[in-house]
């Protein structure tokens, strides 16, 4: 988010949507990152509130301005199409590896894990091409590489890197809150 | 879980399909400007854009093309009508967003519904 352009503004009600939207992108980007082995609960956990948050980046507009949705009818941009790809990816993400649904669908765990990262790559995508291709906060070309490379970096540098500490859900909705305060605040506020 | 995910899909859906039940004006696609292609209403006062050269938008002015008002090109002529919403989109927000970036009244920069209303003076 610090890479935004601080005075692209949407108004108030856009970028407080928006800035929830990037709180769920920054969440995911979280949750592709190795934890620690044998504590798979707080990557389930910190996964229900990414879902909660994009669900509420999409209901926010959905239901505070009666034209977006023609942006998810047919005829509707491919970003928007991509966004809700995502949305739908993360919402399977959640239910099949829930247990004991997982169990019943998997029984081998190689299998679950195999195509839980598969998943996870192909929403990671979406949303990454989502927030790019809408061109509205990341215009120039630099903007969009930066979280690109971010996004590489957590998907697939997972051999080269420690693994990290499990990051605590109420230290990422904290910080993520401040982030989206600071997001809304510097573009209503500063100009 | 899955039951309140398949909840919220279905919200969802309803909320594109119908619009919101209440509390906002509903625009509709249809056909206006004396076009026969679907748009949506757009709203416009040259009162509260005093100041800005006419030919910022005008391009008529320029090329020297005057004839029927804008709007019945840019919603029957081939070859700009399917280019409307990125035209009018980039003309109108990219304005804005500059005047809020600057500091000076800008009017709507990103919310639809407020441009998206019927004006039937435009």
């Amino acid at each position: 988010m610090a890479l935004a352009d601080p005075w692209r503004s949407g108004g108030l009600f856009w970028d407080f949507g928006n800035a929830l939207g990037f709180l769920a992108l920054a969440g995911l980007l979280f949750q592709m990152i190795p934890g620690p082995r044998g504590t798979p609960r707080p990557h389930e956990l910190l996964g229900y509130w990414v879902l909660a948050i994009a669900c509420l980046h999409a209901f926010w507009f959905l239901a505070g301005d009666a034209v977006a949705r023609f942006y998810l009818l047919p005829g509707g941009p491919l970003h928007m199409w991509l966004g809700l790809a995502g949305l739908l990816l993360l919402a399977g993400l959640s239910i099949l590896a829930r247990m004991p649904d997982r169990r019943r669908l998997h029984p081998s765990y190689r299998g679950f894990r195999r195509l839980h990262r598969h998943l996870a790559l192909a929403c990671l995508a979406a949303t990454l091409l989502h927030v790019l291709l809408s061109g509205f906060y990341l215009p120039l070309w630099w903007q969009a590489a930066a979280p690109v490379a971010i996004a590489l970096a957590c998907a697939f540098g997972r051999r080269i890197w420690p693994r990290a500490s499990a990051v605590p859900v109420a230290a990422w909705l904290g910080a993520g809150g401040g982030a989206v305060a600071v997001f809304v605040l510097m573009r209503e506020v500063m100009p | 879980m899955k039951w309140l995910l398949a909840a919220l899909f279905l919200a969802g859906v309803a909320l594109v399909v119908t619009g919101l039940p209440m509390g906002q004006p509903l625009p509709e696609r249809a056909a206006r400007f004396g076009g026969s292609l679907a748009v949506l209403p757009m709203t416009f006062t040259h009162q509260s854009h005093f100041g800005k050269p006419c030919a910022t938008c005008h391009h008529e002015f320029v090329d020297r093309t005057a004839g029927p008002p804008c709007m019945a090109c840019h919603v029957t002529d081939q070859k700009v009508a399917p280019l409307l919403e990125a035209q009018f989109h980039g003309l109108c927000q990219s304005c804005h967003i500059d005047e809020h970036a600057a500091g000076r009244p800008s009017g709507p920069t990103r919310r639809c519904i407020a441009c998206h209303l019927d004006d039937h003076a435009f």
